[in-house]
């Protein structure tokens, strides 16, 4: 293998895959960053064996040919060199010479075989959407995946692909958000767990440009995709194994009260609000009158909040209490102007909806 | 000096074996060992004072307390028995007006300085008001409950605690100030709360044995206890600055059980930590309390013994709860793999349940693998 390539090229490509790599690794290969030169391209791969990601950039290849490097080595030498064009070469004991300018480094590499091989994928159930659509999807469900491991089929997002929609689902047991939109899926249908991992890697590397190609199998799911510099970028994931808990159980049939609020300035009273709270005291009311909404916190060794908003409101006087980070997630993950609260009593899940296909169900809190 | 405390310690002796003894008049002034019998398996939770001449002492498997104490005899822990005793002693502790800081069912620290007027340290007459306090304590505990009750009496807790040791059972001693670097002279290190068996051996390979070498070593302590080796210095020379804390809090409830065989069983395994899971939430329930953190102990037949924990974002008040997290870190490491000897559950990381995280009404939440 002998290359020459930009430096902010191969400085993409490092960072578009290298957060996979874990640093607890036992296997010393899963530290390293398989580098694969073809005609005009240098493809970087880098996995902990639950998720992989590739990125392709563009490179002068003189000889094709394979390797792998230490992933952290090879990304601070090359952050910390100066000229704009770096040349790579690999003996044929995985010996990588670097050169730049008047720098020469030689990192020792591991055989291109030992890394872990990457698992093709059948053409059948394949569908393609824009990459705008699936980022927004992804905020607006995300914030509540659970991170309890010991439900281990909540660590993820539900997909679902059925009658021209993709359904969205997270859930940690306590809030649930939900989203749904309209995809071409042509005769694709299927159901399955994408791991936070999966989940965090492809919101980072979406872009708001071009679409993206979801492949999936039985235990696996790819998403591939061009990002805004113009470099392919292929995202292969595990699924987590098991049934996702039948969610539409827990959302509420009807409602009582359906209040409209602004959502910025419900936020930030709430954000203020939620100062007030504390470890043991964590918990912010909502105090609904005739037009008016009172947001309170009160916690015994910091001090209150009282915060007052104006609100289309005529039901009976009532107050409920929540988490206020429950409330603040989804509030600041949407964009839309209006959102609207709907409650049945202060035991029973709050809904909170927007205009578009976007639904958060989130259990409030029982004061003693 | 106005800062000067008068810190009473009160350890019952030998408590479940004594309400064993007072409540059955035929095992008095006999070896009686409370715990499961030698023929199961289990060990000692408490000797009378009989049993503890041949060495039987309490968490020592029974097997071995039977062997070194062949007539002893073996009596059943009654808990809820001994817990409501322990209450009935607490309410004598209480009616001093003093501030109690209770270390165990049968054990507390009191800060009697409000009540006995100390006089000038160096005074013969130094805790003479403190003295009448501990016989009064004392004699109240026999007359009412007819159990007895040692009294540790100095300026602090690390000494008051040696000293109700020092004349147990039955007994009452009061360490004078001027007197305390002499009383704590002979003693073993090992009487300082905080070494254990490994700062033993580290303080003897350093040629340290009593508490007298520390007070005479010239040097750091901290290369042999790390940073306990201030504090060390400082108790050497009998001196202890904590405080009594009243507003004492559980930090752990657990319950654990040794199989009568060893066992790899499924259902019994499960039934087991399902009981001790409702267990551990009726205490939790009682004292409005929630746990952040579960730990499981397993041992196996070889005594190797294991443990494992979880931490969870909103407080556990249920038994489900529990029990699942349980099955979880049993699972997690395919811990059972062979027979198991003895299995607990505890939670730790506790506070008040005051407000509570209501949870979305699945029927199920994607059981375990």
């Amino acid at each position: 293998m002998n290359l020459a390539i930009a430096k902010d090229q191969i400085i993409h490509g490092l960072q578009a895959v290298q957060n996979v790599v874990s640093t607890r690794t036992t296997l010393p290969i899963l530290s390293n960053v398989l580098l694969r030169a073809e005609e005009n391209m240098l493809e970087l791969t880098a996995t902990d064996l639950d998720v992989t990601v590739s990125c392709s950039v563009e490179a002068a290849v003189k000889k094709v040919g394979s390797t792998t490097v230490p992933v952290k080595k090879v990304y601070s030498l090359i952050s910390a060199l100066t000229n704009p064009e770096i040349e790579f070469e690999v003996d044929d004991k995985n010996a990588c010479s670097i050169r730049a300018g008047s720098s020469f480094y030689k990192i020792n590499g591991l055989a291109a075989e030992e890394f872990p091989p990457i698992q093709k994928f059948k053409e059948n159930k394949k569908i393609t959407l824009p990459q705008e659509k699936l980022k927004s999807m992804l905020k607006k469900t995300s914030f509540a995946i659970s991170t309890d491991e010991s439900r281990y089929v909540l660590n993820g997002i539900f997909i679902s692909l059925k009658d021209h929609k993709m359904t969205m689902v997270a859930t940690d047991g306590r809030r649930l958000a939900l989203v749904d939109e309209e995809v071409e899926l042509g005769d694709t249908t299927g159901e399955f767990i994408v791991p936070t991992k999966a989940v965090n890697e492809l919101s980072r590397l979406l872009s708001d440009k071009g679409e993206v190609e979801i492949k999936f199998t039985e235990n696996q799911v790819a998403f591939a995709l061009k990002n805004e510099k113009g470099a392919s970028i292929l995202i292969i994931s595990k699924l987590v194994e098991g049934n996702y808990p039948n969610y539409r159980q827990v959302i509420p049939a009807e409602t009582k009260e359906r209040i409209p609020l602004v959502r910025e300035e419900f936020l930030a009273a709430l954000k203020r609000a939620e100062i007030m709270t504390s470890d043991k005291a964590n918990s912010v009311k909502l105090h609904f009158t005739k037009n008016n909404l009172a947001i309170t916190a009160n916690s015994p060794e910091v001090g209150e909040a009282r915060e007052s908003i104006a609100v289309n409101y005529k039901g009976k006087e009532f107050a409920i209490a929540f988490n206020p980070a429950y409330m603040i997630d989804p509030l600041n993950a949407l964009s839309c102007d209006e959102v609207y609260l709907e409650l049945i009593d202060e035991l029973s899940p709050g809904v909170l909806k927007t205009n578009a296909p976007f639904l958060y169900v989130v259990m409030p809190m029982r004061l003693s | 000096m106005n800062s000067a405390r008068t810190i009473l310690h009160l350890d019952m002796d030998a408590f479940y074996a004594s309400v064993e003894q007072r409540d059955h008049p035929e095992l008095r002034g006999k070896p009686v060992i409370v715990g499961s019998p030698p023929t199961q398996r289990g060990v000692v939770c408490a000797a009378s004072y009989e049993a503890r001449k041949f060495g039987v002492r309490s968490a020592m498997p029974s097997v071995t307390a039977g062997r070194l104490c062949p007539k002893g005899i073996f009596v059943y822990p009654r808990m809820s028995h001994y817990r409501e005793e322990s209450k009935q002693i607490f309410q004598v502790l209480q009616h001093t007006g003093a501030a109690i800081e209770p270390m165990s069912i049968d054990e507390a620290y009191m800060d009697v300085s409000e009540i006995v007027s100390s006089l000038s340290s160096g005074d013969a007459l130094e805790y003479a008001d403190a003295l009448a306090l501990g016989r009064q304590i004392r004699e109240r505990i026999f007359t009412e409950r007819k159990l007895t009750a040692s009294v540790g009496i100095s300026s602090n807790k690390f000494l008051s605690k040696l000293a109700s040791d020092f004349c147990k059972p039955n007994g009452l001693t009061v360490v004078p100030e001027r007197d305390k670097v002499l009383f704590l002279r002979p003693m073993p290190v090992r009487a300082i709360h905080g070494i254990g068996k490994v700062s033993e051996q580290v303080l003897h390979a350093a040629g340290i044995f009593t508490i007298g070498d520390l007070q005479d070593f010239p040097g750091d302590l901290r290369k042999f206890v790390g940073s306990f080796g201030a504090t060390l210095k400082q108790f050497a020379f009998g001196e202890d600055t904590r405080p009594i804390e009243t507003s004492w809090e559980a930090k752990s409830i657990s319950s654990e059980e040794t199989f009568d065989r060893d066992t790899e069983d499924r259902p019994t395994l499960c039934a087991t930590l399902k009981r001790q899971a409702s267990e551990i939430t009726e205490e939790l329930k009682e004292k409005k309390l929630g746990a952040y953190t579960v730990q499981i102990k397993i041992r196996y037949g070889d005594f190797t013994t294991l443990t494992r924990q979880i931490s969870v974002e909103e407080p556990l008040t249920e038994a489900n709860e529990i029990y699942r997290l349980s099955c979880f870190l049993l699972a997690r490491e395919k811990l059972v793999n062979r027979p198991l000897r003895l299995l607990g559950v505890g939670v730790s990381g506790l506070g008040e349940a005051m407000t509570r995280q209501l949870s979305l009404p699945f029927e199920s939440m994607g059981g375990a693998k």
